[in-house]
């Protein structure tokens, strides 16, 4: 069984998936792509991820709706940086009450990125 | 007679107008085949398109990553991405295969930032896609024009400046609409400086566009914008009002005034609001004088100025608009009144006999 720490990244848009799926499995991270909502519930659920990175807009479940989910049915307390596009301020403040732990607007630099993902996973 | 000439001859001497029915009948069942086989052609090859399509997609995706994640970081180009990008570079010359590319790269040049989105641009460059947006530029078709600039944009190509900068006065909105939001998106305020001789009209969307531009940039010192309130095209006046207020521009305040006499009724309001978030009180004179000639939305307006700015002075300006036919007003004077001097508004309150007077008041006070 592998000791990677796993992360579920949950982005509509596949190629930036895959930049940051290339980058943070170079960190020595095992990524679990989802390309909405809903499937990242689903792999939320199977995989019981480390941590969580969620666009806020996505198709059919929104990152919120995401948050949500996974503090308040699944009761789990992992950490989730959400990525927001500007003037989404309001989202990302709805973000936050729900129990995301950091935020990044996008565009965002992947370096930054994994500097954030590697402090949230040394608590 | 076999059964086909029994009913050919049934048919010949069927009435004139079954026949022609049944002949259209027959036109229209073959017009349905061919429409049937022709929908299925296209459903087919659209299926296909989108297929080759996503297979194209996937490898560009890829292509690109890989090229992003090539370089060793001593040289400004490893071999690695030198052979990515003549491979590319082949690739770009067909149309198709093009737009797959740039769509790919456009969708990650709006979302990543730092050392890699400059790696995107010098791709951009390096394959040769830049020629191919400049020489949209030079299309006959207005929408090709506008896809040309906004690429050009997206990939920050500070050297097209002087070839967009001619577009900014293009008869098609779209076209103008994307020029000016290159300039300001690559040389931020400096941008502007197309708004110095604009004669055609700055749309609202345009302008929101344009201000949420330049709230992006770090750099927040803005040029100048006394010729622009002065400017006779009545929308870049409506912009550099937006930028007085956004940017606290104080020392236009002169200007603001001058405005309060402009002939277009819109900007002499979007004056006040100015004047009132600025917290003016040189205003107040003129505008009083000027009252009783104002439309009821300017007089509506300089009453809100006056909830921020007013004082003792201005009290048998308020008194006299107690009264006043608009309700709007009639409830502002009552509320500044109190403000400045209570005794006065207890006064008017006993002595008033209008109706809507005592409402107003009985609010005021409940609030």
């Amino acid at each position: 069984m592998s000791n990677k720490k796993k992360i579920v990244l949950a982005e509509d848009n596949s190629t930036l998936s895959l930049l940051l799926k290339f980058r943070l499995e170079k960190e020595g991270y095992e990524l679990l792509i989802a390309e909405d909502g809903k499937k990242a519930i689903e792999l939320i659920e199977e995989h019981s991820p480390h941590l969580i990175l969620s666009d806020i807009m996505m198709p059919y479940i929104s990152g919120l709706e995401v948050i949500s989910h996974v503090r308040n049915k699944l009761k789990m307390q992992i950490p989730i940086i959400v990525f927001s596009a500007a003037g989404q301020e309001e989202m990302v403040l709805k973000a936050f009450n729900l129990g995301a732990n950091d935020f990044m607007g996008k565009p965002f630099s992947p370096n930054e990125l994994v500097i954030r993902v590697k402090r949230l996973l040394s608590f | 007679m076999n059964d086909l000439q029994y009913d050919t001859e049934y048919f010949w001497q069927l009435p004139t107008l079954i026949k022609v029915v049944w002949f259209m009948c027959g036109v229209l069942f073959v017009v349905i085949l061919i429409l049937i086989g022709y929908l299925k052609f296209l459903r087919s090859h659209l299926r296909g398109n989108e297929k080759t399509l996503k297979k194209y997609q996937k490898e560009y995706e890829e292509n690109l990553i890989n090229y992003l994640y090539a370089g060793d970081g001593e040289n400004e180009m490893s071999d690695e991405q030198r052979a990515m990008i003549n491979k590319m570079k082949i690739c770009v010359t067909d149309k198709f295969k093009r737009n797959i590319i740039i769509a790919v790269m456009s969708k990650l040049i709006n979302d990543i930032s730092g050392e890699m989105a400059h790696a995107i641009q010098k791709f951009y460059f390096e394959t040769g896609l830049v020629n191919h947006a400049l020489y949209k530029l030079k299309g006959k078709k207005w929408d090709v024009i506008a896809s040309g600039i906004k690429e050009l944009t997206q990939f920050e190509v500070k050297e097209a400046h002087d070839e967009i900068v001619k577009y900014v006065k293009h008869p098609n909105r779209e076209v103008r609409n994307e020029a000016q939001l290159y300039l300001v998106s690559l040389f931020q305020f400096k941008g502007l400086a197309f708004l110095d001789k604009l004669e055609t009209p700055l749309s609202e969307w345009a302008q929101i566009q344009l201000l949420e531009i330049l709230q992006k940039f770090d750099n927040q010192e803005i040029p100048n914008i006394t010729p622009w309130l002065q400017s006779e095209n009545n929308s870049v006046v409506q912009f550099a009002l937006k930028l007085a207020k956004i940017y606290n521009q104080f020392d236009v305040i002169d200007e603001l005034l001058a405005l309060l006499s402009h002939e277009n009724k819109e900007i002499r309001i979007d004056t006040i609001r100015v004047l009132n978030y600025f917290q003016d009180t040189e205003s107040k004179h003129f505008l009083k004088t000027n009252f009783i000639n104002s439309s009821v939305e300017e007089q509506m307006e300089f009453f809100k100025l006056l909830e921020t700015v007013a004082d003792k002075e201005d009290e048998a300006f308020i008194l006299e608009n107690v009264a006043h036919h608009n309700f709007e007003i009639k409830q502002a004077a009552l509320k500044i009144l109190k403000a400045i001097n209570v005794e006065k508004f207890n006064e008017v309150k006993l002595e008033t006999s209008d109706l809507q007077v005592v409402e107003i008041v009985n609010f005021i006070e409940t609030n």
